[in-house]
């Protein structure tokens, strides 16, 4: 049978050449879709991996602080705890590099002469260029502003040891001195391109702040228990610190990515399904074809399952060769698209940016399975059927159009009963879990496919036809439903998570355009250009904080220093406001309430405003407590209001500024919004902020100006969300075209037989367009009925489920629009191939039995 | 004397095989079809009556001699233009009458003047007068799966009528009826082609229908001999 096998495959691939290419191709696509999704959530945690790596490779355990940072006099605690027997400090900042806007060091603070073996600098030689070994480095440490970077950084800027580059933390600046080019990637291969190390001290009086530290790296003697050492420890240090293995902050990343990661592999899966009904379609149609082969085949003694066998061998083969060619496809997708995600990785989620593309060999193995996978589960169903049929059925005439006909209606029954089990399911358990709403979703996948054969029944039977046009080609539909309807169903899928991830985009664009109008009150917001990734080191001199809130014109003014903090095991960010509750109209725009009254218990008692997701996280809301860890241990705080936020999905808590220095200690403010007194143009005065401070590292922002970068940020961050639709969207152009090349050979005589009355070769190419644009017209009208579903689902249950945030309904019509009309030119597009071919089918093919 | 309906002029037609060589299938015919009247012509199965008729709809060309049909020779037109000649003067009856069985009886008469660019509201008057001719009048709105033999060739004789072509060409007209049926269906060819005014060329391998033409040729192996 092997042999058998063998050459079947190959006659389909020289005499069936277009369908079997077209669904290698929808495998294909759908294994891209998945590989390059995989492939970016790999990379974005492997980043972060390799931060950690390079750090704190070699450490059994890190000690960080609850708060953003923990005193450096834990240092000489741990290292007095029994059992440690190597511990060094780290400080770790963000700078941005002056005249390369968007270009940040990730500097590490070491100290070189510290009790522990560093990752970076230790062993035989880490150092390059002029830097060579642990000593050779630290002869230099002792020189202002000296750094040790990359040499791939080093060509990339243009620069050479002994050069001088100027660096901005908050409002100061400070010159690095390029003192040796490092390979840190000989000791952790992950490390980050854009890593500099220098000095602890130096980094912390010249960037950060003396005094403090990120985290202490500590080995633990041979023989200990790594679990009992983490409890000894927390136990000697406190609350206020928590001690993890590297391991456990790399579960924390992932944590903290799973909803981002989560929602971008369930929509590359949907291209993958869609690819599976193209495997499906294919194999339905060859097997029809195939029928009296199969017959033959048990006549001459074969079993029902050497013909399973047979078919599934055929469709697996079918499936490796499509995820052969997706996996490179899904890799230069991958590329194309990294520094979109790295953009959202860094601006939202405040983590390391994805430098290389690593293509683990577990994943390519995964993909392959995948492609194979996917290609036997869409052959099963047909392969089983056939397998079952007996020697004399399968010699016998038998259209698949008849069967799908008949099967119509229990096809519609157990659409309707997945639905009902699915809303039963989510009803009774689904809400209690967060994955509930995704039974949802997939309901509306499995649902949709199963109706598309009625519906094409129920919208086709009654056109009258009347002439050769497009009513004549939507009738045709109905006639061969087999067919027709796994492409209107393919697309239907595809339309529908093109429309509801649309609806969601577009929903959520407005809702975030209404939000910033709300929240951004003031006229003009000050803040660093290193804030973005540095967060609470960049801050502004208190001199420049003081200057900038009495210059003239402006009427009043709004402070805020934000950090991230503890509450539970949960990381949020704090922001601490100060406000002129009488003189401004600054309000937190919140869920319910009123939010100048919120404020005002926040200014006078103590309370706090949280941000809807860490309420819906929590389960907390207005009156309950909410307990955070600071400096001293666990402190509680009643709530005031809840407010409506989009900046982050972990959560933050608003208080006044005199509430976090009493609780957290005083720091300086990292941003500073400006309400200008009346008939002042914001643009204006902002230009002239500029060019007042152009020799401070300020971003000055005029409320316009924010709004504009917030939703560019937006706009980044869903950008990746668009390969995903149009690999979709391929996908189900690839259904459209091999649902009518099967037509167009299924269909010989017929062709013929206009073409004996008469009909031009441009009649039949229209009428096979017409087709195409009919299946076109009824997948994009299905497939927007589930999309607003499925949009609904989005928006009211899984994205509360898993990002908190309250979007409400809007309809983009001019994308809606613009994306009809891209699915319609896709489908018409995708039937111009059978068309062709259908167009060509001469007068004498008219043979004397078909029809 | 009027010019004739269909001219076979020195008419050869030779199939190629793979590896060379050919088969032929019609050898320097030459024949001449008077414009109006009926000509049968008969032959046993491979004879070359089906190549014949392929020829004279301009489906096929000829590989030598001349098929001149209203005056043109159609080796000499494009595809488009043999097409084009084939809607507007050709009528077209199969032996296996190749109704479309996803339509009506009243569709299936009406997909001529479809495919002419027509709509059925224009055609219906025409259509309506065949059927009523035929007998199908009160069929007309039926699905062709539910009519007998002798009902569907009389539906494909209205479809081949409906657009009034000059030159109606049947291959093996009554091949897939009983005998009732057979001079049932043939006597409404013959009158409805002479009453249109059509000149009826059939093929058959009944000498007894062959009788009914105007004129009888007989095809041997590819070649015209006496009947």
């Amino acid at each position: 049978m092997i042999a058998y096998l063998q050459r079947t495959l190959a006659s389909r691939l020289k005499h069936g050449r277009s369908l079997t290419l077209l669904a290698v191709l929808g495998v294909a696509l759908g294994v891209a879709s998945v590989f390059s999704i995989q492939l970016l959530n790999r990379n974005s945690l492997a980043a972060f991996s390799g931060s950690v790596q390079s750090l704190s490779g070699d450490a059994d355990l890190s000690v960080t602080g609850r708060t953003p940072t923990l005193p450096e006099t834990f240092y000489p605690k741990v290292l007095a705890t029994a059992g440690v027997s190597e511990a060094w400090p780290i400080y770790r900042i963000d700078v941005a590099v002056e005249g390369h806007p968007g270009l940040f060091l990730e500097v590490a603070g070491l100290d070189l002469f510290a009790a522990g073996r560093l990752p970076l600098v230790s062993g035989d030689g880490a150092g390059d260029g002029n830097a060579h070994g642990t000593d050779a480095l630290a002869a230099f440490l002792y020189r202002p502003g000296w750094v040790a970077v990359s040499p791939a950084l080093a060509e990339e800027m243009g620069w050479s040891v002994g050069d001088t580059v100027t660096v901005s933390s908050g409002s100061r600046l400070a010159d690095l001195h390029i003192g040796a080019l490092v390979d840190f990637r000989r000791h952790t291969p992950l490390a980050p391109r854009k890593l500099a190390v220098m000095d602890i001290a130096q980094a912390q009086s010249l960037l950060g702040r003396r005094g403090e530290l990120h985290q202490v790296d500590l080995k633990i003697d041979k023989g200990r228990d790594l679990e009992e050492m983490r409890r000894l420890l927390t136990a000697a240090l406190g609350p206020a610190v928590q001690v993890l293995t590297p391991e456990q902050r790399e579960q924390n990343a992932a944590g903290l990515l799973s909803a981002f990661r989560l929602n971008l592999t369930a929509l590359s899966l949907i291209s993958l399904f869609v690819g599976v009904f193209l495997v499906y379609g294919s194999v339905r149609a060859t097997l029809v074809r195939r029928r009296a082969e199969f017959g033959l085949i048990r006549s001459l003694g074969g079993t029902r399952s050497q013909v399973l066998a047979l078919i599934l061998g055929e469709a697996g083969a079918l499936g490796l060769l499509g995820a052969i060619i997706g996996v490179p496809l899904g890799w230069l997708a991958a590329r194309l698209n990294m520094g979109l995600v790295s953009g959202t990785l860094t601006n939202i989620y405040l983590l390391e940016e994805i430098e290389r593309l690593r293509v683990p060999a577990d994943l390519v193995v995964l993909a392959l399975l995948i492609g194979v996978g996917g290609a036997l589960a869409g052959a099963l169903q047909p392969s089983l059927d056939m397998a079952r049929k007996d020697t004399r059925t399968l010699l016998s005439a038998f259209t698949l159009h008849q069967r799908a006909d008949r099967l119509a209606p229990r096809m519609a029954f157990t659409a309707l009963a997945v639905g009902v089990a699915a809303l039963a399911f989510y009803g009774f358990y689904g809400r209690t879990v967060r994955w509930g709403g995704f039974s949802l979703g997939l309901m509306i996948l499995v649902a949709f496919p199963l109706l598309t054969p009625l519906i094409i029944r129920l919208v086709c039977r009654p056109i009258r036809v009347r002439r050769l046009g497009l009513a004549y080609s939507a009738r045709n539909l109905l006639l061969r439903l087999g067919t027709s309807s796994v492409a209107v169903a393919a697309l239907g899928i595809a339309v529908c998570m093109l429309v509801g991830v649309t609806l969601l985009i577009g929903s959520f664009r407005a809702t975030l355009e209404t939000w910033i109008a709300g929240y951004v009150r003031a006229d003009i917001y000050v803040s660093t250009k290193s804030w973005t990734r540095a967060g609470r080191e960049a801050f502004l001199t208190p001199g420049l904080v003081e200057e900038l809130t009495t210059l003239p014109g402006v009427r009043s003014s709004a402070l805020l220093r934000r950090f991230p903090v503890m509450s539970g095991e949960r990381k949020i960010m704090l922001s601490g406001i100060s406000f002129d509750l009488e003189n401004s109209d600054y309000i937190l725009p919140l869920k319910s309430g009123d939010s100048r009254e919120a404020l005002r218990r926040v200014r006078d008692e103590d309370a706090t405003i949280i941000t809807e997701p860490l309420a819906l996280k929590t389960g907390l809301g207005p009156g309950d407590t909410l307990t955070i860890t600071g400096p001293d241990g666990e402190v509680h705080f009643t709530i005031a209001g809840v407010s409506r936020d989009y900046s982050t999905e972990s959560g933050m808590a608003y208080f006044s500024m005199q509430t976090v220095d009493r609780f957290f200690g005083p720091g300086q403010v990292n941003s500073v919004g400006l309400y200008l007194k009346k008939g002042l143009a914001p643009d204006e005065a902002a230009d002239g902020l500029r060019a007042r401070y152009e020799q401070l590292p300020l971003e000055v922002r005029s409320s316009r100006d924010i709004r504009d970068g917030v939703l560019q940020l937006f706009d980044q961050t869903f950008a990746v969300t668009r390969l995903l639709q149009v690999m979709a969207l391929l996908t189900a152009a690839c259904g459209i075209a091999l649902s009518l090349l099967v037509q167009a050979r299924e269909r010989i005589s017929e062709l013929a037989l206009y073409r004996c009355l008469g009909a031009g070769r441009g009649q039949i190419f229209r009428l096979f367009l017409g087709e195409g644009l009919a299946a076109g017209l009824l997948g994009t009208l299905l497939g927007a009925a589930g999309g607003v579903l499925l949009a609904l689902i989005l928006i009211y249950v899984i994205n509360p489920a898993y990002f908190g945030w309250t979007i409400q309904p809007h309809w983009p019509w001019p994308a809606l629009l613009r994306q009809a009309a891209g699915i319609m030119a896709a489908a018409l597009a995708a039937s111009v191939y059978p068309a062709l071919r259908g167009s060509r089918t001469p007068a004498r093919e008219l043979s004397r039995e078909d029809l | 004397m009027t010019a004739p309906a269909l001219q076979f002029d020195a008419v050869s037609k030779i199939y190629p095989r793979e590896g060379g060589g050919g088969r032929t299938a019609l050898k320097e015919i030459s024949l001449e079809v008077a414009a109006g009247s009926v000509a049968a012509v008969v032959g046993r199965s491979g004879s070359g009556k089906s190549t014949l008729l392929n020829l004279a709809a301009g489906i096929d060309l000829p590989t030598g001699g001349r098929v001149i049909l209203e005056g043109r020779d159609l080796a000499g037109l494009s595809e488009k233009e043999r097409t084009l000649i084939r809607r507007k003067s050709v009528g077209l009856i199969f032996q296996f009458f190749h109704l479309l069985p996803h339509l009506t009886v009243e569709d299936n008469v009406a997909l001529p003047e479809w495919i002419a660019g027509q709509t059925s509201t224009a055609a219906l008057p025409r259509i309506r007068e065949l059927l009523e001719r035929v007998g199908l009048a009160d069929r007309s709105g039926d699905p062709v799966q539910q009519l007998s033999g002798g009902e569907m060739q009389r539906v494909a004789i209205c479809r081949a009528l409906v657009r009034r072509p000059r030159l109606l060409l049947a291959d093996e007209p009554t091949g897939s009826l009983d005998d009732e049926n057979s001079r049932q269906v043939m006597d409404l060819l013959l009158a409805l082609a002479r009453e249109e005014g059509s000149t009826l060329i059939f093929v058959t391998h009944s000498r007894e229908l062959a009788g009914l033409a105007d004129e009888v040729r007989q095809l041997k192996s590819g070649v015209l001999v006496p009947p």
